[in-house]
């Protein structure tokens, strides 16, 4: 068991959550054996397919009862099972620091992305980090060992949220680095142009990555719910805006109707695993949705 | 609009005390860091417009409800006049009453006649505000200027109750000019209360350009006419024209020409309307058929006891919307004796004139000519005679001057001679005065002495003789023009004109006069002309009746005429009953007149001596009765046009205020409870204006289970 110090973590949620394995969505290509399907055939016991024989394949792979059956060669393929590579993809741009009551989109990516990463390197998959900010920008590219785990949790735990987002260029640029398949995971209020965030997502899944993304948002933010006029100050370090949410207010709920609905539609296109959460729910509810949400159907 | 508390509208800069608000309310924001820029950018975007116009709103609301509360508490009035006085109060008013007979033209509804209307809205309305310290009233029936203690004591004055009398607009305006300028008065309000009735008005007279010029000279005088301009539907007035007694054997009986006129609406039907005659407490009634124009009766013959030699009586017609105009009163007595005097330097036309005055039109009338010479009333005048004392009345002046030529039993004076000077002049002048009539005619033929051209020179009644005209290469002059329809030379009962076009004038004189010509010859010379007079009437024509200058002995009828109708109209004075017109001073020429009817009017006060003379009624003293009724012209009054009014006060600080006389509303009346209703209404669109917007929680907003993607 690893020594946790980090106070984002929570025992009693890795606890409760042990039971539960991340699965990736895709096959994917790893280095090594592990709980993840994979592109190539191996060694496994699970049955994948016949197929026939050709010159130079092993002829001990030969399935002589296939052959007594019906006069052909025929090989019989085999799963192989391999690990993945997990890309957290933290946004720490100025907004995600937006705490009304209590926790920040920040301290609630932070946990998220600490408890997936505990989860997965406890099943022995690689772990990475990306903090996409102008302000903090840190790159960990994602590895197995134990040390990197706790390289990253404390990359974690020290993450600061300043300055504009630079979610989209950290997607684009994880999408070309991670040189193999892996399942990317976005921590990000995404308070950024809808149909930027498809370009990105379709960049992630044209170079075969699994995305999943986490959209987080504060309760305040949906309602603007304050009766008196405001000096709205920008968290990325915009200019500050003075308005009465009393007389604005409903523009405002058109403005966010009209962003959600263009995301859905971006969701819908892009096939990526996207969830939106209020940061008032609990984390581990959150996460426990997730990882079940993965599970492929045939463990049921 | 007027304030009863203007000093509260100094704080009227509060209204901007929302805005004040607003901008500091601004400024006192919460900050508070935010991450949905975005949105609220959006927001910001797409709230430019109904948003703003709804923030303008509220403000605008609560700017309109401070306001009105202020106003509330100014305690606006309503009245447009005092728009134009600002906030200014006056250091004195006056008020121009017109309490002309047309004024008492009531709203049969209302019962209220034009000048009560005005008084009480007046009254109102200056009770509410302020006038001043003055409170004046000139009142066009006695013409007084007379200080009232308060507004309301304005209805219940004598001098602001109804009268018969004509109106003098301009002669009030002049005396409101003297008494400001004797005053200097400051700051005046002059409120004229009239119906614009033609006559009281005199647009043309001349001087209204003199009271323009002099008001212009004044500083913070204000004009207000309160104009009740408005006619009624329908009106008929009743006038005797004429009224005689005459006896037929052991019968008396009145003959009257009665001229009902109707006014209004020309297109009514004919109707038949009753007109009650009363005489000696002795009533009649007789139907007469009414048209658009009216009605006329003449000759209508009442019998009466031959004992009652004289009297009064009253023609009446149904009550309608001016009851001055529905009774006029009429006296009667024997005809007196018709005397005339024909003071003449030549005796040939001296006795035409006596021949054509000697004989009355009617046998029963007993005429009297004197004819003197000229030469006799010389002798016979002194300047000591004509000690005038004013106190007497006019027949005991006129005693005073010559006995023997029976002054007081004179109608009618023929002056063919010089004019005269001095004391025989001031005679004359009496003469007329006391209603009688002369004739002047030209002074002999030439040859013209050094001494009688002299006396030619002398002017009398601003007229005076020229030289004696001769045809040209024409043998005669004829007369080319004359008025018909009214005075001497009008047409005859039966509408036929007199002959003038048949007279032939072989000389005549010419002469100066400021009168008005009632013939003229056809080189446009004046044949006849009348000068005007206060009373009686004065005539100068420049033909003599003999044949050697004239026609008018030889063929007679037009000489006959003329001089009958001129006896007539001179022995009007010398009846002892008259009919006069009413005026202040009516019934100053005996001291012991008593009212004789109406006894029961109790709106008129006739009892007051400064009311006698300006009401309709009969005065008795003795045996000399006079019948006081409105003056003609208020039967045919007609309003002037609002422009012509308008362009009087050209160069005045001027207001009109137009009003019906059924109009019962006030002049001014306070608003505040419609600017406190404004108020509330202000708060509660601003209240409603400001109630947060519905918020819209759409289905994306609620749906955090948005899940995408495909597991292979």
């Amino acid at each position: 068991m690893l020594q946790l110090k980090r106070d984002y973590l929570d025992q009693k949620v890795l606890e409760r959550l042990s039971t539960l394995q991340l699965h990736a969505r895709l096959p994917m290509i790893g280095s090594v054996s592990g709980k993840h399907r994979s592109p190539i055939r191996g060694s496994s016991l699970e049955f994948a397919e016949y197929r026939k024989y050709v010159p130079g394949d092993d002829p001990r792979r030969l399935d002589w009862r296939a052959y007594a059956r019906n006069d052909r060669y025929y090989i019989k393929e085999f799963e192989a099972d391999t690990n993945l590579r997990m890309c957290l993809v933290v946004d720490t741009s100025g907004s995600m620091n937006f705490a009304y009551n209590g926790t920040s989109k920040l301290d609630y990516a932070r946990r998220v992305a600490g408890t997936l990463a505990y989860i997965a390197a406890q099943q022995g998959d690689a772990v990475g980090l990306y903090c996409a900010g102008t302000g903090f920008h840190k790159e960990i590219p994602p590895k197995r060992s134990a040390t990197h785990l706790s390289a990253v949790l404390d990359e974690l735990g020290e993450m600061e949220a300043s300055g504009e987002t630079g979610l989209a260029n950290v997607l684009h640029e994880t999408a070309e680095r991670v040189p193999q398949r892996a399942l990317i995971v976005v921590l990000s209020d995404l308070f950024i142009e809808p149909e930027v965030v498809r370009n990105c997502l379709e960049h992630l899944r044209f170079r075969k990555h699994d995305v999943a993304v986490f959209h987080l948002l504060e309760q305040s933010e949906l309602e603007l719910e304050f009766d008196r006029p405001m000096r709205f100050v920008d968290m990325e370090g915009g200019e500050p805006i003075l308005a009465d949410p009393t007389i604005i207010g409903a523009q405002y709920q058109r403005a966010l109707e009209i962003y959600l609905e263009s995301m859905n539609t971006v969701i819908h296109d892009t096939e990526v695993d996207y969830h939106r959460i209020r940061i008032n729910e609990n984390y581990d509810d959150v996460l426990a949705r997730f990882l079940l949400g993965r599970t492929p159907k045939r463990h049921k | 609009m007027g304030f009863l508390q203007p000093l509260a509208l100094i704080a009227l800069p509060l209204i901007a005390l929302p805005i004040l608000i607003h901008l500091i309310n601004q400024h006192r924001h919460r900050t508070i860091p935010w991450a949905a820029m975005m949105f609220l950018m959006s927001a910001k975007r797409m709230s430019k417009g109904m948003a703003r116009l709804r923030h303008f709103l509220i403000l605008l609301m609560r700017v309109l409800a401070v306001a009105a509360l202020i106003f509330v508490v100014s305690r606006p009035l309503s009245g447009g006049w005092l728009g134009s006085i600002g906030m200014s109060k006056p250091d004195a008013t006056l008020i121009l009453l017109d309490r002309s007979a047309s004024m008492e033209i009531q709203d049969l509804q209302a019962g209220q006649s034009k000048r009560s209307a005005a008084l009480q809205k007046l009254a109102q309305l200056l009770e509410q505000g302020d006038y001043g310290t003055h409170l004046v009233l000139i009142d066009s029936a006695s013409g007084q200027l007379q200080e009232v203690d308060s507004p309301k004591a304005l209805l219940g004055l004598p001098t602001t109750g109804s009268s018969a009398t004509s109106a003098d607009i301009p002669g009030m305006l002049e005396s409101a000019l003297a008494y400001l300028k004797a005053n200097q008065s400051g700051r005046v309000d002059v409120w004229i209360c009239s119906d614009l009735s033609e006559n009281d008005w005199a647009v043309e007279s001349g001087r209204w350009q003199a009271i323009r010029e002099e008001f212009a000279k004044l500083e913070g005088v204000h004009h207000f006419l309160l104009a009740y301009a408005d006619l009624p539907a329908h009106n008929v007035s009743v006038r005797v024209e004429n009224v005689q007694r005459w006896e037929r054997g052991n019968t008396a009986e009145l003959i009257l020409d009665v001229i009902v006129r109707s006014k209004g609406s020309s297109d009514i039907t004919p109707q038949e309307i009753p007109i009650e005659f009363e005489v000696n407490n002795v009533r009649s009634v007789v139907e007469v058929e009414l048209d658009g124009q009216g009605a006329s009766l003449k000759g209508h013959r009442i019998p009466i006891d031959t004992k009652l030699r004289s009297g009064w009586g009253s023609v009446g017609v149904p009550g309608d919307a001016n009851p001055l105009d529905n009774r006029f009163f009429f006296v009667f007595s024997e005809p007196t004796v018709r005397r005339a005097v024909v003071v003449s330097d030549d005796i040939k036309n001296g006795e035409a004139f006596r021949q054509a005055l000697a004989i009355p039109i009617d046998p029963r009338l007993e005429h009297q000519v004197d004819v003197i010479s000229v030469d006799r009333i010389a002798e016979g005048t002194s300047l000591s005679s004509l000690a005038v004392n004013h106190s007497l009345d006019s027949d005991t002046r006129l005693k005073g001057t010559s006995e023997w030529l029976k002054w007081e039993t004179t109608g009618l004076l023929i002056w063919k001679a010089a004019l005269p000077r001095g004391a025989v002049a001031a005679q004359i002048a009496q003469f007329v005065d006391s209603g009688r009539v002369v004739m002047f005619f030209p002074p002999n033929a030439p040859p013209a002495t050094r001494k009688e051209s002299q006396i030619s020179d002398e002017q009398l009644f601003g007229s005076h003789w020229g030289d004696w005209q001769t045809p040209g290469n024409q043998k005669v002059f004829s007369t080319s023009w004359w008025r018909g329809d009214t005075d001497l030379l009008a047409h005859v009962a039966s509408g036929d004109a007199l002959p003038l076009n048949e007279l032939r004038t072989y000389r005549y004189r010419s002469f100066e006069s400021p009168g008005t010509p009632l013939a003229r010859f056809d080189d446009d010379a004046s044949m006849l002309t009348r000068v005007a007079t206060d009373r009686g009437a004065v005539y100068f024509c420049s033909a003599l009746p003999t044949a050697q200058f004239s026609s008018l002995e030889r063929e007679g009828v037009i000489f006959y005429v003329i001089l009958q109708r001129a006896l007539e109209n001179g022995c009007r004075a010398l009846a002892v009953a008259s009919q006069r017109d009413p005026a202040p001073d009516v019934l100053t020429d005996r001291n012991a007149w008593e009212l004789v009817a109406p006894m029961d009017n109790s709106d008129a006060p006739l009892h007051l001596s400064s009311q006698r003379g300006l009401h309709a009624g009969v005065y008795r003293d003795g045996a000399y009765w006079t019948a006081v009724n409105r003056s003609q012209i208020e039967d045919n009054a007609t309003a002037v046009p609002i422009e012509t009014v308008d362009a009087l006060f050209d160069g005045m600080s001027y207001r009109r205020i137009d009003v019906d006389v059924g109009d019962t509303s006030a002049l001014a009346s306070e608003l505040w409870r419609i600017f406190l209703l404004a108020m509330i209404v202000a708060l509660l669109v601003e209240a409603v204006l400001s109630l947060p917007s519905k918020r819209v929680k759409t289905t994306p907003l609620i749906d955090f289970t948005v899940a995408g993607g495909r597991t292979e």
